[in-house]
């Protein structure tokens, strides 16, 4: 891959990538080898009809689920390779995770739930205290620290849940239609700050959506159809 | 946060179902202890250093048949034997009471003085007692749970043997194993039975404990091959073996006290795997974030863990405090001899006791957690993540 800055290793590297869940006595393939390169800073939308694998493809790339054969590399590293215990902490330190349904847990306050992974870090209280801070602010929640997701309205509680994805400053955010539960004008917040989070802080994004409105946020989007790679449509900057 | 915290939180998020999980727990560990104290006040006799040296010789066929008195002189020629006195049980009921759960023995009372050395005397005169053929000795606990004084009359009506009886107060005791029991001359119930000659036990005690195996040995010896031969055994023993008259009580309370854990352990089981079936999308986003399932097994645990000794920490000291401090807890409306109608004179909640329930609440909050952590273990964070809230 080369940008105007010139060739960058990928961030991500997927080769001959295949999953096959067994239902009953029938496989059902969900990929079918796919292979591609994300840039790093890329924010790349998985469209593409129900079943066509894009949530798959985004949970074995995230390393939550184990592909069926093929290698995925993320920043050079084999994830197929980690045991269970290894694959948690490279988790932990190297992505965040957005969800639909934010994923809250109910009885922590907003800066206790971006605190959570920070937990598994040998940060110190003050300075997990600082990180938490830091990340509740990026995303405009300062002054809602001390609240819980039921005190906050749904497109606050997405941008705590995104505040917990940076908390470790991951290099990869792996969102799975996060504006999927949320009105207009909450979902182009959470888009904008996602994207904010690709241009300016060089996080590579990649969002699973059905909204085509929610896909024009990325920088590249890939439709999967039936387990494949149908189209890589890439845009020459950051809309709207 | 800390990971303490957050477990406590977690714990407490079903307030309700947090409460009712402690107090179901709280109150099995209450019966638990309950019944693990009935247990031990029925099969273990309280022992003092004065037990050690007492000694019951009584027929060897069965207790219920009487030893010929004149094997008293007999037994106090043994070496070893410092004191002996007949010691028989009336058996009658006071007053017009269907049953009354204290006792009258028939004592010789310038004997019997010297076999109860840990009492003493609080109100009225041992002497007293033993120069009125007519009067008694009778324990603080009856005196006070019928509000009697010295002096007043007692009434018995007889039920295993054919008389009844009138007797005075003359002496209080108090500081044995038993302050309910009525101690009344051998003398009056001999002459009542029209001169019978005979005495339900002989009640002994020892030179020193080094001797007490050789004086049964010695008293068993004396009387063999005759018309009346004994049964010689330590005070202890004989309780022991009285107390196997009702039945295997061991067995009964172990029954049952297991029938509890057992209960209890389903009910708590089923309680945490409720509480963790509603939070696994909670768990496998954990699982996403990076802590492993070890770090998830052990919030489980810990908060079963919490919520089970929290509710044993309860119901224990719960139990404690009725039991044991019941006349400080209700300003002495309620006692345990009122309670059990003086069938219970003690039911002291031991801290061994104690520490055998909170064993079993701290296993059962280990037990409980064990399913729990299974299947969180066995579920992918996809299948979690596919869970509905």
């Amino acid at each position: 891959m080369e940008t105007s800055h010139g060739p960058v290793e990928p961030i991500v590297q997927i080769r001959d990538l295949t999953k096959i869940y067994r239902q009953g006595d029938i496989d059902v393939t969900a990929l079918a080898g796919v292979s591609l390169d994300i840039a790093p800073g890329e924010f790349v939308v998985l469209m593409g009809p129900s079943g066509s694998g894009k949530s798959t493809l985004l949970h074995l790339l995230a390393g939550i689920d184990r592909a069926t054969s093929g290698t995925v590399l993320v920043q050079g590293i084999n994830i197929a390779n980690l045991n269970e215990s290894e694959l948690a902490g490279w988790r932990n330190q190297n992505v965040g995770f957005v969800f639909q349904s934010f994923n809250l847990i109910p009885v922590l306050t907003a800066a206790e739930n971006v605190e959570l992974p920070l937990l598994l870090t040998a940060l110190s209280r003050s300075e997990r205290k600082a990180q938490v801070r830091t990340a509740l602010e990026l995303v405009g929640l300062g002054d809602r620290a001390h609240h819980r997701p039921d005190q906050l309205s749904g497109g606050q509680q997405q941008r705590v849940a995104i505040a917990r994805a940076i908390a470790t400053d991951p290099a990869l955010l792996v969102a799975d239609e996060p504006t999927g539960n949320l009105d207009a004008k909450s979902a182009a917040d959470v888009l904008n700050l996602l994207q904010r989070l690709s241009r300016e802080a060089g996080k590579t994004v990649i969002m699973v959506t059905h909204d085509p409105k929610a896909a024009s946020y990325g920088t590249r989007s890939l439709h999967l159809e039936k387990g494949e790679v149908e189209r890589d449509v890439r845009a020459t900057s950051f809309t709207p | 946060m800390t990971l303490a915290s957050f477990v406590a939180k977690n714990a407490l998020r079903n307030r309700r179902r947090a409460l009712l999980t402690i107090l179901s727990v709280a109150i099995s560990c209450a019966l638990l202890v309950t019944l693990l104290t009935l247990q031990r006040e029925l099969t273990t006799p309280p022992e003092s250093e004065a037990s050690s040296l007492r000694i019951i010789a009584r027929n060897k066929v069965s207790l219920m048949q009487p030893l010929p008195y004149k094997q008293l002189t007999q037994i106090e020629r043994i070496p070893g034997v410092k004191q002996v006195s007949p010691f028989t049980y009336f058996g009658g009921k006071f007053r017009d009471e269907e049953a009354t759960g204290w006792a009258q023995f028939a004592v010789d009372p310038a004997r019997f003085r010297q076999l109860i050395i840990e009492g003493r005397i609080t109100d009225g005169s041992y002497e007293d007692f033993i120069r009125d053929r007519n009067s008694c000795l009778l324990g603080r606990d009856t005196l006070d749970r019928y509000q009697l004084k010295v002096g007043d009359k007692l009434k018995f009506t007889g039920t295993f043997y054919p008389v009844d009886f009138e007797v005075r107060i003359a002496a209080v005791y108090q500081g044995t194993v038993d302050d309910r029991n009525c101690f009344f001359h051998h003398k009056l119930l001999d002459e009542l039975m029209g001169g019978w000659g005979m005495a339900g036990t002989w009640y002994l005690c020892a030179d020193s404990p080094a001797v007490v195996n050789d004086v049964i040995n010695r008293v068993d010896a004396t009387f063999a091959n005759t018309s009346a031969e004994v049964r010689t055994e330590t005070e202890r023993a004989f309780q022991l073996s009285f107390v196997s008259m009702f039945g295997n009580v061991k067995l009964l309370t172990g029954a049952i006290s297991l029938v509890v854990v057992f209960t209890l352990i389903l009910v708590s089981a089923s309680t945490m795997s409720m509480a963790i079936r509603e939070r696994f999308r909670e768990l496998a986003v954990l699982k996403a974030l990076g802590f492993q399932r070890r770090e998830l097994a052990g919030f489980i645990l810990a908060e079963s863990f919490a919520l089970s000794t929290l509710g044993g920490a309860l119901g224990i000291g719960g139990a404690w405090a009725f039991w044991n401090q019941m006349d400080v807890l209700t300003f002495g409306h309620l006692t345990l001899q009122k309670l059990t109608k003086g069938f219970m004179p003690y039911f002291e909640v031991t801290p061994r006791i104690m520490a055998t329930g909170a064993i079993v609440a701290a296993v059962l909050g280990i037990v409980a957690a064990i399913m729990p952590m299974i299947t969180m273990s066995r579920t992918s964070v996809v299948e979690g993540l596919k869970t509905l809230d």
